[in-house]
C-alpha cells in the first residue's frame, strides 16, 4: 500500500494528458500546466489555511479566543482578508519608486513559486526535477533579498530602507550557516538530487526484507534526523530557516515595535497581501527543503508519499509558529554575531563530524558509529558550543564609566 | 529550445544595454542582475545546470547584493543631470569592444563554418561528472585557493576587529580635554 496516493496521482496526470495524445503542443502546454498549477493552487491554499492556523494558534498561547466569527472555528477568516485586501485602496508614496514598488512582491513570488517546484511531494510528484536541484533551491531562495531589498529601497520611507537593509544583512549572513549544515546531508547522501536525498533516508535493507516490522521502522530510522550529525544538523539549519524566512525570533527586518513594518510599511492593500503571501511560501519552501533533507521527505511508514509530507511539512510550520508565539525577538546587535560567531563554526565542525561518521559506519558498522558519534560527536559540538560562548562574551567594563558631560 | 534561446539572448543584450544606459544607479544594477539572470537561462539550456546553479548563486545572490548595499544609503542615485550619461569617448570605448568580440568569435565561427557541430554521444552533464572532472586532477590548486580564501577570511575577521583598549589608550591622551567647547 505504500506510494498508493501518489502513483494514483501520477496517474491522473498521464490520464488526462493522454486526452491530448494527438495535439503535441497542446499535450506540451497541459503538461507544463499539470506540474506548475496544482502547485501554485494547493501552496496558496496552504498559505491561506496557515494564516489561520497561526492567528489561533498565538491566541490559545496567548489565552483568547482568535478568529471565530467567519465561519466554523473561524474557518473562513483568510477568506475575508482576502476579500477585504482585495478592496482595499492601493496606496503608492508619492515620492516613490512607481516601477520598482510595483515589481517587488511579484520578485519575491517568483523565486518563492520556484523554490516551491524543487521540493520533491512525493514518489514522482517532482515539478522540476533537476540533477542538481537542491543547490538549485538555494540559489533561488537567495533571490528573495532581492525583492525584500526592492520593497524597502523604492519606498522612499526611512523605515522601510532599514528594514531592507536589515534583511539584506540578515539573510545573506544566515544563508551561510543554512547551506553548511545541508552541505553534511549532500556529502552523506552523495547527490545533490532531491529524490535521491529522500531514498538515502531508508534503511534499505531493512525496507525490502518482507517482515512488517523493519518494514514500518525502516522508513522511519533511516531518516537523517536520528544520526547524529544529522540532528545537530537539523537544528543548525532550522535556526537558519527561520532566519532566512524573517520568521519570529529573526523577524526583525519587519520588527513592528521598532521599525513599524519595516519594508512592508509602505504596502497597502493587495501589494501587502502578496508580500505576505511569498514570505509565507518561502517559509513553506524552506520549512519543505528541510523536511526533504532531514525529516525523511515523503518517506512514512505506511502510505508513504505526498500525505506523509503534508504532515511534517505543518507539524515543521506548528513549531514556528510555536516559537514566534514563545520567543522574544533578537536584538539587532546580537544578530549578526550569532550567525557568524556561533552558528557558522558550529556548522563546519558538523560537516567533519559527519565526515568522521561515514568513515566509522564503514569500519566498524552502523551500531559502533552511532555509539560513538552520539557520544563523541556531541561532546565535541558542546565543547565547541561553551568554547565559542566563552569567546563570544561581550567585554567586560572593568573600571568605573565616567560621564565626560556630567562632571 | 531555439525561441528560449533567441528570447534569453534577447533580455541578456537589454540588460547589459540599460545597465550602461541607465541614468539611476540602483535601476543599473538590476539591469546588470537582469543580465545574469539571463546568462543563468542561457548555461540552463546548455544543460549546464550546476553553472547555473552557480551563476544564481554567486553574480545574484551575492555580486549584485553586494553592489545593492554599497549604493543602498546613497541618497542621490541619480547624480548630476546636467552630465550626460555617456562618457565622450564612448564611441572608442563601444569599437574597443566590437574589435575584442570579433577577436575572439571570429576564428570559432571560421572553424566550425557556421555549421552547428555534432552532439556529443556520451555527454554526461550531472554535477557528479564534474565534481571528478575537477577534483581528480586538480586537487592541489584547489586546495590552495580553499587555504587562500580561508587566510583571506582571516585576515578579514582580524581587520574587523580593530583596535584593542590598550592601542585606543595610547591614540587618546588621558588629560586631553575631549570637549574644548564646553
Amino acid at each position: 500500500m505504500n506510494n498508493y496516493f501518489d502513483l494514483k496521482l501520477v496517474e491522473l496526470g498521464r490520464w488526462i494528458e493522454a486526452f491530448f495524445a494527438h495535439y503535441p503542443t497542446l499535450k506540451l502546454v497541459v503538461h507544463l500546466l499539470l506540474c506548475t498549477l496544482p502547485l501554485a493552487l494547493s501552496f496558496m491554499g496552504a498559505f491561506a489555511f496557515t494564516t489561520w492556523l497561526e492567528r489561533k494558534g498565538l491566541a490559545r498561547i496567548q489565552n483568547r479566543p482568535g478568529p471565530n466569527r467567519v465561519g466554523l472555528f473561524g474557518l473562513l477568516q483568510p477568506i475575508a482578508d482576502g476579500i477585504k485586501m482585495l478592496l482595499k485602496e492601493d496606496i503608492v508614496p508619492e515620492r516613490s519608486d512607481k516601477l520598482f514598488h510595483f515589481l517587488a512582491p511579484i520578485m519575491l513570488m517568483i523565486p518563492a513559486m520556484i523554490g516551491v517546484g524543487f521540493l520533491p511531494l512525493g514518489d514522482g510528484l517532482h515539478a522540476l526535477p533537476l540533477d542538481s536541484a537542491i543547490i538549485f533551491f538555494f540559489a533561488i531562495s537567495s533571490l528573495n533579498t532581492i525583492a525584500v531589498f526592492m520593497a524597502g529601497w523604492s519606498s522612499r520611507n526611512k523605515y522601510s530602507l532599514l528594514g531592507g537593509m536589515r534583511a539584506v544583512a540578515q539573510m545573506i549572513s544566515y544563508e551561510i550557516p543554512l547551506v553548511l549544515s545541508a552541505v553534511a546531508v549532500i556529502m552523506m547522501a552523495g547527490s545533490l538530487n532531491a529524490q535521491e536525498v529522500v531514498a538515502s533516508q531508508q534503511i534499505s535493507s531493512w525496507v525490502g526484507s518482507g517482515n512488517i516490522l523493519q518494514e514500518f521502522f525502516g522508513r522511519i530510522l533511516g531518516w537523517n534526523v536520528f544520526k547524529p550529525w544529522g540532528f545537530a544538523g537539523f537544528i543548525f539549519f532550522f535556526i537558519a530557516a527561520l532566519a532566512e524566512a524573517n520568521r519570529s525570533p529573526f523577524d526583525l527586518p519587519e520588527a513592528d515595535s521598532e521599525i513599524i513594518a519595516g519594508h512592508l510599511t509602505e504596502y497597502s492593500g493587495f501589494k501587502y497581501a502578496i508580500l505576505f503571501m511569498g514570505e509565507y511560501i518561502s517559509a513553506f519552501a524552506i520549512a519543505g527543503i528541510g523536511v526533504t533533507l532531514f525529516l525523511g521527505g515523503w518517506n512514512g511508514p505506511v502510505f508513504a508519499g505526498l500525505p506523509w509530507f503534508v504532515l511534517k511539512l505543518f507539524s515543521l510550520f506548528a513549531v514556528m509558529i510555536w516559537i514566534r508565539g514563545t520567543l522574544p525577538r533578537l536584538r539587532v546587535d546580537q544578530l549578526m554575531g550569532y550567525a557568524w560567531k556561533f552558528l557558522f563554526p558550529l556548522a563546519i565542525l558538523n560537516i567533519f563530524l559527519a565526515g568522521f561518521y561515514h568513515f566509522l559506519e564503514r569500519q566498524w558498522g552502523t551500531a559502533i558509529a552511532m555509539l560513538a558519534g552520539w557520544l563523541f560527536g556531541f561532546g565535541a559540538l558542546q565543547l565547541a558550543a561553551i568554547a565559542l560562548s566563552r569567546l563570544n562574551q561581550s567585554p567586560t567594563i572593568r573600571s568605573k564609566r565616567v560621564y565626560q558631560l556630567v562632571e | 529550445m531555439i525561441v528560449a534561446f533567441y528570447l534569453l539572448a534577447l533580455i541578456a543584450v537589454l540588460g547589459a544595454g540599460l545597465a550602461i544606459t541607465l541614468r539611476n544607479v540602483v535601476h543599473a544594477v538590476f539591469s546588470v542582475l537582469l543580465f545574469f539572470s539571463a546568462l543563468a537561462g542561457l548555461f540552463l539550456l546548455l544543460l549546464a545546470e550546476f553553472i547555473a546553479a552557480v551563476q544564481v548563486l554567486v553574480y545574484i545572490g551575492s555580486v549584485g547584493i553586494l553592489m545593492l548595499f554599497a549604493i543602498m544609503l546613497t541618497t542621490n542615485v541619480v547624480g548630476d543631470p546636467n552630465r550626460p550619461v555617456q562618457s565622450r569617448g564612448w564611441v572608442w570605448g563601444g569599437l574597443a569592444v566590437v574589435a575584442l568580440l570579433a577577436g575572439v568569435l571570429l576564428p570559432i565561427i571560421s572553424r566550425t563554418g557556421g555549421q552547428s557541430p555534432t552532439p556529443l554521444s556520451d555527454f554526461n552533464p550531472s554535477v557528479k561528472q564534474l565534481g571528478l572532472v575537477l577534483m581528480d586532477p586538480y586537487f592541489a590548486s584547489l586546495g590552495v585557493i580553499a587555504l587562500l580564501l580561508t587566510a583571506g577570511l582571516i585576515g578579514a575577521v582580524v581587520a574587523a576587529t580593530g583596535a584593542s583598549e590598550a592601542d585606543q589608550a595610547k591614540t587618546v591622551p588621558e588629560n586631553r580635554p575631549r570637549f574644548p567647547n564646553n
